[in-house]
């Protein structure tokens, strides 16, 4: 990470005002998401991973296509994204896979704001999220860390960025 | 078919994952991200567009569904931390060593270092990642 002095943090992009760390509120639930994972939504994590599995492609050991685990990746991403405009960099990625995912299962996924801190005059935010099956099953679990910018949090912010912390909702 | 078991010798390596990055590999549907343009990536404090962080962890994710399975599918296990991108054009390979063996119900839990390192040899992911395997036949589970 960088933290030159003269240098700025982005303050705003296409989808509006960037969250500010006091703006973050520790406990805060993010909502739930309704996520059925579909065929080609399999398809294009296999291509994005360079991982076409036969299990991702056909039948497993687990009755049926099953989904790469990591697709869990971005529910929860969404979920944070629909409260907060976080772009910064992704630092801290712990999860479970408790459950295979398949195509066509109608999954829940819940999160909440697990906390925030600063270190290295960086400023973090840690999110939490859980998807449960029809069932009420847990399928995964997981815990992410953003820094909310690459540069030192004594930088200012101002100016605009191109890239934007709320990302479209889809794999 | 898992390549571990519960006798895999701790220190064992697994066999790594490598890949090399390309900048059209992170188009976005034509969006400018800090993963395929040079300027939104200096506007965040990047030197230049990095690859994406849980495309660059899928290498490790390849490793341990290799190496466990089943295993991981079901049971897997991550805590990884992002230490430097990836240049989106760069080159990087998963590592793992296995660490750690314990009994969980009927399995045993097989903990890994795992890392991610580029080209160049920097450590840009590092963390433990753990699967399960099979109980060794002559061991009975408990109770």
């Amino acid at each position: 990470m960088t933290g030159e002095a003269g240098r700025t943090r982005v303050a705003r992009d296409e989808a509006g005002a960037r969250t500010r760390f006091e703006e973050i509120e520790v406990g805060k639930d993010l909502g739930e998401i309704e996520w059925v994972v579909a065929p080609d939504d399999i398809d294009r994590q296999c291509a994005m991973d360079d991982d076409a599995h036969e299990w991702f492609l056909g039948d497993s050991p687990f009755g049926g296509r099953i989904a790469p685990p990591q697709i869990q990746y971005r529910p929860p991403r969404w979920l944070l994204s629909r409260t907060y405009n976080v772009r910064g960099v992704f630092y801290k990625w712990e999860f479970e896979n408790v459950r295979p995912i398949r195509p066509g299962v109608r999954l829940r996924v819940r999160g909440r704001i697990a906390g925030k801190w600063v270190k290295n005059d960086r400023e973090f935010v840690a999110y939490e999220a859980e998807a449960r099956d029809e069932s009420g099953e847990v399928v995964f679990r997981t815990t992410r860390v953003h820094a909310l910018d690459v540069i030192s949090r004594a930088a200012p912010r101002q100016g605009s960025g191109i890239d934007s912390g709320v990302k479209p909702e889809r794999i | 078919m898992t390549l571990l078991s519960a006798d895999t010798p701790l220190g064992s390596r697994l066999p790594p994952v490598a890949r090399r990055f390309s900048v059209e590999m992170f188009a976005a549907g034509g969006a400018k991200t800090i993963h395929n343009d040079a300027e939104a990536a200096r506007r965040e404090g990047l030197p230049g567009p990095v690859a994406v962080g849980p495309q660059v962890a899928a290498l490790i994710f390849r490793m341990m569904r290799t190496a466990f399975a089943e295993g991981w599918i079901v049971g897997g296990k991550a805590s990884l931390t992002f230490r430097r991108p990836v240049g989106a054009n760069e080159g990087a390979a998963a590592h793992g060593v296995v660490t750690e063996r314990r009994p969980e119900g009927d399995k045993v839990r097989l903990t890994c270092e795992v890392w991610v390192e580029t080209e160049a040899g920097v450590k840009a992911i590092v963390g433990t990642a753990s699967g399960l395997v099979p109980r060794a036949q002559a061991e009975p589970a408990p109770d």
